[in-house]
């Protein structure tokens, strides 16, 4: 009786699955040099998750994006091309891999000389192949897999620094911050999501760690998606004995763990976030209040000691009325890339906008070691992980020195 | 948990649909299926024990397990009752869940009252919703086809999915607990929102089980349950108890929202997540059946926990569904139902 109910709802569900994921197959070829790229205003062209689950980081992102294109017009548009203006040919994923690609198809046939985007790494995934076949750049702003830059593309670039960049700098900053307070790190557990995102993250910073001669372990996994409660996993770190705790998760189940271990208490040292969707978020301090202090967290960041990042972010905030987070950042930075770029190569001619791309050399608004220059591979050579911590409910960059605004506090709340 | 039902009092009457909402074996029967299954989770969280090593971790997990479970029975007795009496499988249940979620978070942002209190406006607000999805796209569909249900309430879940997060935002959202506390139960750490979650729950069941047991309109609901053509006959307005049970099983959506609130980040997708659950929790304590509901919650949030322990960075659900497959291979009418 109820299975016949059951199987018609579940083929109804895939009846509802099929007709929302019709996305349009983008045909190939290089219809890239589409009309309307000598006249008129270039077109730089942005793809976010502006609905869908993650529709407050796309919308964000396309604003830092847009906001990008006016500071350039404002400053007079591309001056190598007679003052020509900049605009802001925008595209949604709505968070699916399928439909990111018909985008960028489209944003290309409307005559993008190149594109950023798209904060999640499967949409990216999908994107390059797009770019590669038009051969049009395409600077991703947020992507963390390094995995599409395994694959040799010619067209793509990254401003972030990648999840394997990252949790090496997560390891090597955990190694100098506990020596530096006196409690070197001797075992490490590790806590994380279970897909790609937190298991490369853990994977990666194990390999960094083995190198460093810390220990990592037990390493502890749990499904994002669905769970609700990681009091039992916390449990387990407690009784392993490790004197730091990693967390590699998104945002939500972050604030869960964060919470778990504020009531488990285990002997910790510190609370290390990798890659962590949470513990460097405002929002997060709202949310978790006494809990989250002292929280540390190892990821790419707006420059919080640059003067002009902080005038963008002010702008951001006038305008939107809610903090411009770092992927807002990102995207801004990206857009200048390209914009550069078309500025250098003196042509809307995608290809020779990413010649100029790959010799880039653009002073970022988010943490780096000195101007965005990118590796034959795409990635960006200069880009740099900072570990921020929150302090008296603000999350300050800490450490390294150079770009740290105030001390690490090598501690955690419940153990003085 | 013993069983409440007796046995079935009216004559048999073999072209009707029987389904006992207490449970209708014989005491003894379900005494023995409960003990077999307790016997199983005992052995599970001795192999536990060997394969962790760390007493406390299991504990832990069992108390942790079996706080959540209570909640996740919760949530599976507004289902099942709809189930039992309506014969409509409500896929919109965890989107209705998440909308009462959404009105405690108002509530309590607009107002700043203590969350607990938002049970006053949510509970009474699901009613009238539930009520109001019934009569206003469900009850002519008695004779449809499941097909046409199950598109029903699948849709009106997108609609409402999409309806929060066009007006909240995609953006988590949080309820705090003012004066959430935490203490030690023989080691494990319990915080005070997760018992007060449970307790409320096992409250929450427990009136609902007066409710059909001891009243009127209960034994209605039962009637209609148990052989709908034959209430009808004997007076029972068939089409108002349907109403009434949609939205008193929404209802309890409505409540354990209010309770789950601040163990849970709000967000509109929020119902998917213990939809699922949910589901399995139904088919495991048999359909239609509230009392197999409230155990069978038990069981899967101590599944659930546990199967961190045996697989480490699986999804719980795979552990649930495991449970969930051997236990319709062995008993396809769920653990306290009934063969039809």
């Amino acid at each position: 009786m109820w299975a016949r109910k059951l199987a018609a709802g579940l083929g109804a569900c895939a009846v509802l699955a099929a007709a929302a994921g019709c996305g349009g197959s983008a045909p190939s070829g290089a219809a890239g040099v589409a009309a309307g790229r000598d006249r008129g205003p270039v077109k730089i062209g942005a793809l976010h998750p502006v609905s869908g689950a993650n529709a407050v980081d796309g919308q964000q992102m396309r604003r830092g994006a847009q906001l990008a294109v006016e500071a350039i017009n404002a400053a007079g548009g591309i001056k190598s091309l007679g003052g020509r203006k900049v605009e802001l040919a925008t595209g949604d994923t709505q968070g699916k891999a399928e439909v990111g690609q018909s985008e960028a198809q489209r944003l290309i046939s409307e005559g993008a000389v190149g594109f950023v985007g798209t904060y999640q790494s499967a949409v990216s995934t999908n994107a390059a192949v797009v770019a590669e076949r038009n051969r049009v750049p395409f600077v991703m702003d947020v992507t963390a897999s390094d995995a599409i830059f395994a694959n040799g593309y010619k067209y793509s670039f990254r401003v972030q620094p990648g999840s394997a960049a990252i949790a090496g700098a997560a390891a090597r900053y955990l190694k100098e911050v506990s020596e530096q307070a006196g409690k070197p790190v001797r075992k490490v557990a590790f806590l994380h999501e279970q897909t790609d995102f937190g298991s490369g993250a853990a994977e990666a910073f194990t390999a960094a760690a083995k190198k460093l001669g810390i220990e990592v372990g037990p390493n502890i996994s749990y499904d994002a998606l669905t769970v609700s409660d990681l009091t039992a996993q916390v449990t387990q770190v407690k009784a392993s004995g490790a004197d730091v705790l990693a967390v590699a998760g998104y945002y939500r189940d972050s604030l869960l763990a964060a919470k778990a271990i504020a009531a488990v208490k285990p002997d910790l040292n510190a609370v290390w976030g990798v890659s962590n969707g949470a513990y460097d978020q405002p929002k997060f301090v709202s949310d978790a209040g006494a809990v989250a202090e002292r929280i540390f967290s190892t990821n790419y960041h707006f420059d919080a000691k640059n003067p002009q990042t902080a005038k963008l972010r002010q702008e951001y905030q006038r305008r939107y009325g809610a903090p411009m987070r770092t992927g807002a950042v990102l995207a801004y930075d990206a857009v200048q890339v390209i914009a550069q770029a078309v500025e250098r190569a003196g042509s809307t001619d995608a290809e020779k906008v990413r010649d100029a791309i790959a010799s880039s050399s653009v002073e970022p608004l988010t943490v780096g070691t000195g101007p965005i220059s990118f590796a034959p591979n795409g990635d960006n050579k200069t880009a740099l992980p900072v570990l921020m911590q929150v302090q008296g409910g603000q999350v300050k960059q800490v450490y390294p020195a150079e770009k740290a605004e105030s001390q690490p506090n090598y501690s955690v709340t419940w153990r003085s | 948990m013993s069983n409440i039902g007796t046995k079935a009092q009216s004559p048999p009457a073999p072209a009707a649909r029987r389904r006992p909402l207490l449970g209708g074996d014989g005491t003894g029967a379900v005494l023995k299926r409960a003990a077999v299954t307790g016997g199983l989770v005992a052995v599970a969280i001795a192999v536990a024990l060997i394969k962790s090593g760390s007493g406390l971790v299991v504990w832990q997990s069992v108390v942790t397990g079996l706080l959540m479970g209570g909640l996740y029975g919760l949530i599976a007795m507004g289902l099942t009752l709809i189930f039992g009496v309506l014969d409509i499988v409500n896929f919109a249940h965890g989107a209705l869940l998440a909308i009462a979620m959404f009105i405690a978070f108002g509530v309590v942002q607009g107002t700043g009252v203590h969350p607990y209190l938002t049970l006053l406006v949510a509970v009474p607000a699901l009613f009238l919703l539930g009520a109001a999805v019934h009569r206003g796209l469900l009850s002519g569909t008695g004779g449809a086809s499941l097909e046409n249900q199950l598109l029903i309430t699948l849709g009106l879940s997108l609609l409402l999915e999409n309806g929060l997060l066009m007006f909240f935002g995609a953006e988590p959202k949080t309820v705090a607990l003012p004066g959430d506390f935490q203490f030690s139960l023989f080691g494990a750490v319990v915080s005070g929102a997760r018992l007060y979650a449970f307790l409320g729950a096992i409250l929450i069941g427990a009136v609902l089980f007066w409710l059909l047991r001891r009243t009127r309109f209960g034994t209605a609901i039962r009637a209609v349950a148990a052989n709908g053509q034959g209430a009808e006959l004997v007076g029972v307005n068939v089409r108002r108890v349907h109403t009434l049970t949609f939205a008193i099983g929404t209802a309890c959506a409505g409540a354990a929202a209010v309770l789950a609130a601040p163990l849970v980040t709000v967000t509109p997708t929020l119902g998917e997540q213990f939809n699922i659950t949910a589901f399995v929790v139904v088919v495991l304590g048999g359909m239609g059946n509230v009392a197999g509901a409230l155990v069978g919650g038990l069981l899967i949030g101590l599944v659930e926990q546990l199967t961190t322990i045996y697989m480490d960075g699986q999804s719980s659900l795979l552990g649930v569904f495991a449970v969930f497959v051997i236990v319709l291979f062995l008993r396809p009418q769920g653990l306290f139902g009934r063969r039809s």
